[in-house]
């Protein structure tokens, strides 16, 4: 029996084996409970059983909460819609809403509760964003039935104001053919963050930085502009011949035969550094949610190809948040204020757990560059678009128009700031399938920077 | 019940938490209470009879029920004469008495001075000769100068106490369910009354009619029976019925072969018809079984589903432990080890993979505990290499399982499906739960069966859980420290095997569950929903509870 008992040692390995994988379940549980947690397939959090925290605006104004198990967001639809790709819907299709990416907060997951309270009530955080609902609303608004993106940011605080995309959806009636509905193609998609527009004319704004950093007669030449240059056999073309033009104008007049031929003469190399400076080919991210890169990328191009690159056509790509960001670089100096949209994270008991500040991104533009783009892109403002869109606040801007092929009208672009020390803003606009960039993307980039100023 | 609930208004979530933090406190408790109970009972490592040398008188304290006497080391009572056979003889003590055997020594065995042939009675003054050692079994009472060891002054926890407070825990479980909806409802009060009747029955009948002292082992399988039965109870109070009535099978077949084995003339006369039961019941399976989510372990009878292979666990056990005197004399394992070929050649054919490996792993607990040889060892090896070639043979079946395995988070709606619910619910539960009966995970395909433990750390919380299945693992360390104090190694050597086939099933559901390991759809003991395997675990557990000396001790005290 001795014998017997000794070799019944050999349970010891089993019971090792046994202590040894629930030490590693155990672990797992306290170190990635919040992640297993907080899954969009979730029933406590899809079906509100612990219900969530709220989501307000800047002003307090309730965006989405929990009431009676139910997820239920503003009154109004219009501000549903407006405020969809921000808030985020209840599914978590969106991803790069708050809903979904701070969904930890909201459910107020705890790694000792789970996802319940003792009183079976919600333990879920607040979150506060930097958003204005009604700025969103006009936005939204003015967009209309057409497909686009509005953003605007305080280039000096970084509080993101308004972040609209559209197609949407309103979060509490789900439309039902939204998988097979044309209409509804990209509804999920925050195209602020997550769309990559090809950029047309407003890329100028990078062509214009590398010429202004390598051409030192810059302000003395002129460039011929008589309609289209022909390279490789392959025409350049302007609307229409604009004759003998200087750097301001070409830029104002936004002329295709001038900027191509800059790119040109700039070369692969030099426009690929300077993109690539600006932030083209990098990531960006808004408190966590990542945006879409904006592509530059002239390598194996021909002479041709690089010259339609040098006017933001070729394969060129631009999230318009980057555009935001970038205009928010240029306004500062070259160094942009990183935005964000979180104002605040508070616990049920009220105390604070997050809260946003300002915060310098890594430079974009030179000093001296960014000096003298505001001075160009402030005079295609007050000479070829309009001071009048932006009454009183003097704003610098430029517009682009992006042929698209397949077909399709142009997206019109309109991006840009306000120079005013009391309105430091900046905007990125896009609207898709339009012909006139100032009609389409400058008048709703008026209507949303006007209102924006009011804000304080 | 409307009146409560109104009554108590917004208190009901507050108390309802309240319980579900005590519940794991009190459950946690009575373990403990259980198993130090069970420590302190034990028999202390005292001479049950000692030997005296008729030439030099030298005293020889013989410790256990079965003692192998021979000239080798390895032996309980070892004997310095070159004339003795490495292992000689076996000293047993039996119902009847005291038992010598020849194990097949040179020059034989005899009491009083006459050869034996087959196990022979011996009484206190009788003389063993072995070689040219003579030995005289006497009574510990009759030699003086022996050390014995002081008796515990501590009283262990009454065992009706502890059964107590696990009826107590049940209780809160039914509170709790009779709370959980949104109108109070009474019908919970039916599982645990009839869980209620059922251990206290027990209790009676084994304590009171029997006299028997401990209950310990019984208390903590109650215990566990009741968690899983409250939490089924919770997925539809009807859905316990089933579960009710196999955990009622379960306790007469507990009771039933504690009787049976307790004559071991009559278990090892037995043994072949078990063995030859257990590959007629396979054999049975593999003809009338019919595919069912992918493999082939279930036979209809009538409206009643069985499924054979829990059953043969059981008869597994029988045939591989073995007494002391014919593990001595009957060394190698070929009869056992082609009994195990079988059985697990009729898993693969039924494509079982989780009951193959909770076999082999049994399989490898006794080979090494009859033989502990190198020998041995090469050849468990060698059955090991043969089953990982089986493995791969079923590759597209079991490979799944392993393309999965760490992966789950990569398609949570796919392949990874029910882990990611587990893990997903169990981390929503935290360390007390979201309250029994209001889990989601019930609602996912085999909840309540192989992904039971998600539904207790979802509904009852983290800590529950842990208490549950350290449970299981106390029965396995209880099982094999009572190895040297129990009756015969055939108790040892079962209730060893047993013990193991409950932790490594534990382990199997447990961690294929939350992906530490494969998923290999095994049923969690005592929780998980299914009858044959409730009926089968309090087999298993009756082998654990044989091997406890004091079990039979009362009919030794009538007597």
């Amino acid at each position: 029996m001795k014998t017997t008992g000794r070799r019944s040692l050999i349970l010891y390995i089993l019971g090792a084996a046994f202590l040894f994988g629930l030490g590693v379940f155990l672990y797992g549980f306290a170190t990635q409970g919040g992640m297993w947690a907080v899954q969009p397939f979730n029933k406590y959090i899809t079906t509100g059983v612990s219900s969530q925290g709220k989501v307000l605006d800047r002003n307090g104004t309730v965006l989405a909460e929990s009431k009676n198990g139910k997820r239920v967001y503003s009154s109004d639809e219009t501000t549903r819609r407006a405020m969809l790709h921000a808030v985020g819907d209840t599914t978590g299709y969106i991803s790069t809403g708050v809903q979904y990416n701070y969904r930890a907060e909201l459910s107020g997951y705890n790694g000792i509760m789970g996802l319940v309270t003792p009183n079976g009530k919600a333990g879920g955080d607040d979150i506060t964003l930097t958003l204005d609902s009604s700025l969103c609303r006009l936005a939204k608004k003015e967009l209309g039935s057409r497909n686009g993106a509005v953003a605007v940011y305080n280039y000096k605080t970084g509080e993101m104001l308004c972040m609209v995309s559209t197609p949407d959806f309103d979060p509490e009636n789900v439309p039902s053919d939204i998988n097979t509905n044309s209409k509804y193609k990209g509804a999920y998609l925050n195209k602020v963050m997550s769309a990559q527009y090809t950029p047309g004319s407003i890329f100028k704004v990078v062509t214009a930085a590398a010429a202004i950093e390598n051409f030192s007669d810059i302000d003395s030449r002129t460039w011929d502009c008589s309609g289209s240059i022909t390279v490789n056999g392959n025409k350049i073309t302007d609307i229409k011949a604009y004759g003998r033009l200087h750097f301001k104008d070409a830029l104002a007049k936004s002329s295709n035969v001038a900027f191509a031929e800059m790119a040109m003469e700039l070369g692969a190399e030099k426009m690929t550094a300077e993109a690539n400076a600006m932030g083209f080919n990098s990531s960006f991210s808004l408190d966590g949610i990542n945006a879409s890169k904006s592509v530059y990328n002239v390598a194996g191009a021909e002479k041709n190809e690089l010259g339609w690159s040098g006017v933001g056509q070729y394969t060129d790509l631009a999230s318009p948040y980057h555009m935001l960001v970038l205009m928010g670089a240029v306004a500062n100096g070259g160094t942009p204020v990183m935005p964000y949209i979180i104002k605040n994270i508070t616990t049920p008991y009220g105390t604070a757990l997050k809260s946003g500040a300002a915060q310098a991104g890594s430079r974009l533009v030179k000093a001296e560059t960014a000096e003298r783009l505001q001075r160009y892109m402030r005079y295609n403002v007050t000479n070829a678009y309009g001071d009048g869109l932006f009454p009183g606040l003097n704003v610098c801007a430029k517009t682009g128009t992006a042929e698209v092929g397949g077909g399709k009208k142009p997206n019109c672009w309109m991006v840009g700031y306000s120079l005013n020390t009391d309105t430091p803003l900046a905007f990125a606009v896009v609207v898709e399938e339009q012909s006139y960039s100032i009609r389409s993307a400058g008048k709703v980039a008026s209507s949303v920077m006007k209102a924006a100023a009011k804000i304080k | 019940m409307d009146f409560l609930t109104i009554g108590l208004g917004k208190a009901v979530p507050a108390l309802l938490y309240f319980l579900r933090v005590l519940v794991p406190v009190i459950t946690a408790v009575t373990m403990c209470g259980c198993f130090s109970s069970l420590k302190l009972g034990r028999r202390k490592e005292d001479p049950v009879i000692v030997l005296k040398n008729t030439v030099t008188h030298g005293i020889i304290p013989v410790l256990y029920w079965e003692n192998s006497i021979g000239r080798s080391r390895s032996c309980d009572i070892v004997l310095r004469d070159s004339t003795v056979s490495r292992d000689h003889a076996v000293l047993m003590r039996r119902e009847s008495g005291w038992i010598v055997t020849d194990t097949g020594s040179k020059s034989g065995t005899f009491v009083n001075g006459r050869k034996i042939k087959s196990a022979t009675p011996v009484m206190p003054g009788d003389v063993i000769t072995m070689g040219s050692t003579s030995l005289s079994l006497s009574r510990t009472a009759d030699v003086k100068g022996l050390k014995l060891k002081k008796p515990y002054r501590r009283q262990a926890s009454s065992p009706a106490a502890l059964l107590f407070s696990a009826s107590a825990v049940q209780l809160m479980f039914c509170v709790q369910l009779c709370l959980a909806g949104e109108k109070a409802s009474l019908e919970p009060l039916l599982p645990f009354c009839a869980v209620f009747v059922m251990e206290w029955g027990m209790y009676f009948y084994s304590v009171k009619l029997l006299g028997r002292v401990s209950f310990e082992l019984e208390t903590v399988a109650f215990l566990l029976c009741g968690i899983g039965v409250m939490l089924i109870a919770g997925t539809g109070v009807k859905n316990s019925y089933t579960q009710l009535a196999a955990m009622l099978l379960g306790v007469i077949l507990f009771c039933v072969m504690i009787w049976f084995l307790g004559d071991l003339g009559r278990v090892m006369r037995w043994r072949i018809v078990i063995g030859a039961l257990a590959v007629l019941l396979f054999a049975a399976n593999l003809v009338l079984g019919k595919e069912h989510n992918g493999s082939k372990n279930w036979i209809y009878l009538g409206s009643v589903s069985v499924q054979p292979s829990e059953f043969i666990k059981i008869a597994f056990v029988f045939v591989g432990a073995s007494t002391l005197d014919r593990l001595q004399t009957a060394k190698n394992l070929t009869g056992f080890i082609a009994f195990s070929a079988i059985c697990l050649g009729a898993l693969f054919l039924m494509k079982d993979f989780g009951t193959a490996c909770v076999f082999f792993v049994t399989f490898l607990i006794i080979a090494f505990m009859r033989s502990g040889s190198l020998r041995t060892i090469a050849l468990i090896c060698a059955v090991a290499v043969f089953g990982a070639f089986l493995i791969l043979k079923f590759k597209p079946y079991v490979a799944k399982r392993f393309a999965v395995w760490g992966h789950v988070w990569d398609d949570p709606g796919g392949a990874g499906y029910q882990q990611t619910r587990v893990l997903s619910y169990a981390a929503s539960g935290g360390l007390f739960g979201t309250g029994l009966g209001k889990g989601f995970l019930k609602n996912v395909f085999a909840g309540s069966s192989d992904l039971v433990f998600g539904m207790i750390c979802e509904e009852l919380g983290l800590v529950l859980a842990v208490v549950v299945v350290l449970s299981i693992a106390m029965l396995m360390f209880y099982a094999r420290s009572d190895v040297t104090r129990s009756r015969s190694t055939f108790y040892s050597i079962s209730a060893c095997a047993a013990a193991g086939i409950m932790l490594f099933q534990t382990c199997l559901n447990v961690f294929g569950a939350t992906d530490v390991l494969p998923m290999t759809g095994v049923t969690l003991p005592f929780i998980s929903l299914g009858g044959s395997s409730m009926v089968s675990v309090w087999g298993l557990l009756a082998f654990i509870k044989a091997s406890d000396e004091r079990t039979y001790a009362a009919r030794r005290k009538r007597k």
